[in-house]
């Protein structure tokens, strides 16, 4: 049952946080054992939703900063691919437009990251994002403007 | 970008989501009217929200069966409440053990030395004494069961007596030849 309510979102913002499918499985499949280890320190009088959005955020958060040079790395060896010369193999296995919009997502600061995946993907209010990582209503709302601003400004260059 | 670019910058977002007062929106709506760039941005900003709505994927089946088998591992994984000992605990423990042993085998602080040999020494004078009792023990419970009970104990005492007659009979015997 847990399982089934809450794996589509877990996956979903390991897939648009990390950009790769692979890490996204991994990180969803740990971020559940984490869940299960951790199912009899859940308050009652907490929301289970907002604890686990709050568990996959810091797992997503923690493993990107400890692997974080491996996936900057993967990220600008896909920018060099993608800025050289295509070959007829490239146009074959060419990105789909979402693709490239999940890779931008991922070259964001983590924090702004996980706020702008939880609005604009999962469709989560302002307020239900500042109640779950406990953050003014106010920071959220510049956070994510300045997540757009951002991912509009290197989405535009990506375009031209 | 002029100051008036970077203000209704930071508004774009509410503008978009019709977060703003009346007068705030027409405020940002005059100026998008005006400045082309602000006007792009927006624009490109409208169309990312759009875009990211379709950022959803369903669950790959390979994953959902990984994650059906969590519950089970986890519980397999789980230790048995008798036998678990937090690691704190350990930690403390072995640090404890770790500092008897270098009082006990290096003169860093003599007092403390000594007194560690001196209980070591009265531990072993202990053990000896109880062993002693439990040697006692023990022949006497072989006096008491093996004289009346242990056939085996009995036989091979009635063995030595009989060799013991023989070897008497020999010498004997060896006597009158001789």
């Amino acid at each position: 049952m847990l399982i089934n309510a809450y794996s589509k979102s877990v996956y979903n913002i390991a897939l648009n946080f990390f950009a790769e499918r692979d890490i996204a499985s991994d990180v969803t499949q740990e971020i559940f054992i984490k869940i299960y280890h951790n199912l009899d320190k859940f308050r009652e009088e907490r929301n289970f939703s907002s604890w686990v959005f709050t568990l996959s955020r810091n797992y997503c958060i923690d493993y990107w900063r400890k692997n974080k040079k491996y996936l900057l790395n993967s990220q600008e060896l896909d920018e060099k691919i993608s800025t050289g010369q295509p070959t007829p193999e490239d146009n074959l296995i060419k990105e789909s437009e979402i693709e490239i919009l999940r890779k931008k997502i991922a070259q964001l600061e983590p924090d702004l990251r996980i706020i702008l995946i939880l609005r604009d993907v999962h469709d989560l209010s302002y307020q239900e994002i500042a109640e779950k990582f406990s953050i003014p209503e106010g920071t959220v709302k510049s956070r994510i403007n300045r997540a757009r601003l951002k991912l509009a400004q290197s989405y535009t260059r990506e375009g031209a | 970008m002029t100051k008036k670019c970077r203000e209704i910058e930071s508004l774009l977002s509410a503008y978009l989501e019709n977060e703003l007062s009346r007068d705030e929106a027409d405020n940002v709506a005059e100026h998008l009217n005006s400045c082309p760039e602000c006007r792009n941005k927006k624009e490109k900003i409208e169309e990312l929200i759009y875009k990211m709505s379709d950022l959803q994927e369903e669950v790959p089946f390979f994953l959902k069966n990984r994650l059906y088998n969590i519950p089970e591992i986890v519980e397999k994984k789980k230790p048995a409440n008798l036998l678990y000992f937090p690691k704190w605990l350990a930690a403390v423990v072995g640090t404890i053990i770790l500092f008897l042993n270098l009082f006990y085998f290096t003169n860093i602080f003599p007092p403390v030395n000594r007194e560690m040999h001196s209980f070591v020494y009265s531990v072993e004078k202990f053990v000896v004494k109880t062993g002693g009792w439990f040697e006692k023990i023990k022949e006497s419970k072989e006096l008491l069961f093996f004289t009346f009970f242990n056939k085996k104990s009995m036989d091979l005492k009635s063995g030595r007596r009989g060799q013991d007659l023989a070897i008497e009979k020999d010498f004997d015997k060896g006597g009158k030849n001789g």
